[in-house]
């Protein structure tokens, strides 16, 4: 039987996206997110006069999510889209209280100190439950979004 | 500079004459437009050009005309406005073109780069305005990238799926100097899927009991109607289209139904409800087809083909999505059909479907001999017989066209689907008459859409294009009032409207016109249009609150459908 399409949130799938430069190709990528109303529930960029490269993440089913891919990859500014099949989330925090090694562990979330400062990285879903789970005392809290890398711990 | 060995003087090309030959080159043969300060410079090389150039009353009607064009020919339509105020009034027709998927290239002057973002007198972030419906958008502001650029405007325009590009145009850009830097070609369109979703979308075919093809816009816009029909023909299976898919298939072929939706016939709802198959192609089940998309066709298994891929689980998720042109695609499941004995499988399906259709057959066939809209249209039909182009606004009449006037002639009915773009009419009209001057063009309006655009009779009258009028007039915005009406308590807030006398104001206009009131003769008065040189308008009275029948309100389904008075 005909299914309509719900949009409902399943999963939360994440796309690269290269750009042409220009702050036009980056408020018409905007524009079209705006308009077809592409459920972003994460988005980073970084760019400059050359080109933008945009991690999006999509809070829809996959199949939903890959006709999104086929309407941004069909933008005249948009180069190349493609499955951010491994995306990472990186944050920065100050915990108040000890606990959060170990459930930092538990939740395998990977982490370092940095001055005073913990870099902890993991998958967008576990990190967001993770931050979530260290309780609202924490709040010195810096998301940096999927684009960002944990760099090597000082090392 | 000059060559003294040869005495010829040497010109470096302006950006205004890079434009007129990437237009050239394109081999357009009309422009739509309005010129003003911004754009001076290009209208000041348009003359030196072999380019034919329109001047309407107002750059909507530009926008309107160059769709009307384009839908007609299937060619890039193109207008031209200049900065601020010029550029504003073309958005709507950029929206209309976008919403139906027509190929369209705007050219719009800016005030120079020097006075960019200084508010300056007539600057407007068009190109910004415009991003949300548009398919591309430039601000050309070097002069080497102009000629490439138009070229680039034009295959973006027609590539794929089908819409408007924008090109902005600095007023200093047009008149600087600048060299042919060559031309990119866009990157080559995504292949078409392979062949196992073809194969099985025949597959299914094939096995369906009641089946049904449902044709949209882009089987016209892809040439497709000759292998739509063939598969037809081939399995058997009975034709719907879209409001924009008529005339994709001949209204008088045995196996056409007609169309679904919002006014669609009530047996074609009923139908799409009952089917097992919907072999959806060229189509973008818009939601005045599906109404409430989780109750349409409850039943079937659904065949979603479209040029856009991202379209297909947009609304509707399909049992077998391809991303394909509609004619490639038809080609190719016809190709998998080739050993299907004719017209199998489906024959009792086809005779439910007709016994369906008795009785509605049966209520227009009594209301024909009435005055009013059913009788104008058939008039009309019967006078022309069918070998003419109707261009309808948007409301009542729109629907009542649709529905009674019996398209048999390919892509004869031009009208705004998506956008629903009252005053679109009579400016498109224009496109489709320099289209084909030789064609018998007819309008069919509501008195409320009609003066919207109504300054352009004098385009009409100065180029003498043979459109004949039909003001369908209530003295209503009819369709508001049918939802006022149905919806709202018949409180009728703002929908009365007034109009000047249609007969005297085409007098004004050098043109012919006539009223025709309950009791006047209806083929008469066709008649004498169509014996009338160059544009007559008719002006229909009808009676104040008929209503446009069946009626699925919106956001509901086929079995919330209203299909008479008091029903």
């Amino acid at each position: 039987m005909a299914r309509s399409s719900t949009g409902v949130a399943t999963d939360t799938p994440t796309m690269g996206i290269r750009l042409a430069g220009g702050i036009y190709a980056l408020n018409r990528f905007l524009m079209t997110l705006q308009n077809k109303r592409v459920p972003v529930t994460g988005i980073t960029m970084d760019g400059n006069s050359e080109g933008s490269r945009i991690t999006l993440r999509l809070g829809c089913p996959e199949e939903t999510a890959r006709r999104y891919t086929a309407l941004l990859s069909s933008l005249e500014d948009v180069d190349e889209v493609w499955p951010a099949e491994e995306s990472m989330e990186v944050a920065l925090l100050k915990p108040a209280a000890e606990g959060w090694r170990k459930s930092a562990e538990r939740a395998r979330i990977g982490f370092h100190e940095d001055g005073g400062t913990v870099v902890a990285s993991g998958a967008p879903e576990k990190m967001e439950a993770w931050l979530d789970s260290l309780g609202e005392e924490e709040t010195d809290i810096m998301r940096l979004g999927p684009m960002a890398r944990p760099g090597n711990g000082g090392d | 500079m000059e060559n003294t060995a040869l005495n010829i003087e040497y010109k470096p090309r302006t950006g205004s004459e890079a434009m007129c030959e990437a237009l050239l080159d394109e081999g357009v043969e009309y422009l739509f437009g309005y010129p003003g300060g911004a754009i001076m410079p290009f209208y000041d090389a348009l003359p030196d050009y072999p380019l034919k150039h329109v001047l309407v009353r107002h750059e909507q009607a530009a926008a309107h005309a160059a769709d009307g064009y384009a839908r007609a020919t299937g060619r890039v339509g193109v207008c031209v406005a200049t900065s601020g105020p010029g550029a504003t009034n073309l958005v709507t027709g950029l929206a209309t073109a976008q919403m139906d998927s027509v190929p369209m290239v705007a050219i719009t002057g800016q005030v120079g780069r020097p006075a960019l973002g200084k508010d300056s007198f007539q600057e407007t972030n068009v190109m910004g305005m415009t991003l949300p419906f548009t398919k591309h958008s430039f601000l050309v502001e070097d002069p080497d990238e102009l000629y490439p650029t138009m070229r680039r405007a034009f295959e973006i325009a027609r590539s794929g799926r089908p819409g408007p590009v924008l090109v902005d145009v600095p007023k200093d850009v047009m008149f600087a100097a600048c060299n042919d830097n060559g031309y990119r070609r866009l990157k080559e369109a995504p292949e078409p899927l392979a062949s196992p979703a073809l194969e099985r979308a025949a597959m299914l075919l094939r096995n369906a009991k009641r089946p049904i093809i449902l044709a949209g816009h882009g089987v016209t816009l892809s040439g497709a109607e000759m292998e739509l029909r063939l598969l037809a023909e081939r399995a058997g299976i009975p034709v719907v289209t879209t409001l924009l898919g008529i005339s994709a298939f001949p209204d008088d072929h045995p196996l056409y139904l007609g169309w679904p939706g919002m006014h669609g016939m009530a047996s074609v709802n009923r139908a799409i409800d009952r089917s097992d198959l919907l072999f959806a192609i060229g189509m973008r089940f818009d939601d005045r087809i599906t109404g409430a998309a989780d109750r349409f066709a409850p039943n079937a298994k659904v065949i979603h083909i479209d040029v856009d891929p991202s379209e297909l689980g947009k609304v509707i998720e399909p049992t077998v999505g391809i991303a394909a042109d509609a004619k490639l695609a038809l080609r190719a499941v016809l190709g998998h059909l080739e050993n299907a004995p004719a017209e199998s499988g489906c024959g009792e399906w086809r005779e439910e479907l007709a016994r369906s259709q008795e009785p509605e057959k049966q209520r227009r066939d009594d209301a024909s001999g009435e005055y009013g809209p059913i009788r104008i249209m058939d008039a009309i039909k019967d006078a022309t017989g069918g070998d003419v182009r109707l261009v309808t606004d948007v409301g009542q009449h729109q629907m009542w066209a649709a529905q009674f006037f019996e398209f048999t002639k390919k892509n004869s009915l031009i009208t705004s689907g998506g956008l629903g773009t009252m005053g679109f009419a009579l400016p498109a009209a224009m496109g489709v008459a320099f289209a084909y001057p030789d064609d018998e063009v007819w309008v069919v309006a509501g008195d409320g859409g009609f003066q919207m655009n109504v300054q352009e009779l004098a385009t009409i009258r100065d180029f003498g294009l043979n459109i004949k009028v039909a003001i369908l007039n209530n003295g209503y915005l009819g369709m508001v009032r049918q939802w006022q009406q149905f919806f709202h308590n018949r409180r009728y807030s703002q929908t009365p409207i007034t109009g000047p006398n249609y007969e005297e104001m085409a007098s004004a206009y050098g043109l012919a016109g006539r009223t025709v009131e309950p009791g006047d003769n209806i083929e008469g008065a066709i008649e004498w249009a169509r014996g009338t040189e160059g544009c007559a308008i008719l002006d229909f009275h009808i009676d104040p609150e008929t209503n446009v029948y069946p009626m699925i309100p919106s956001g509901m389904s086929v079995h919330e459908m209203i299909e008479e008075d008091g029903a």
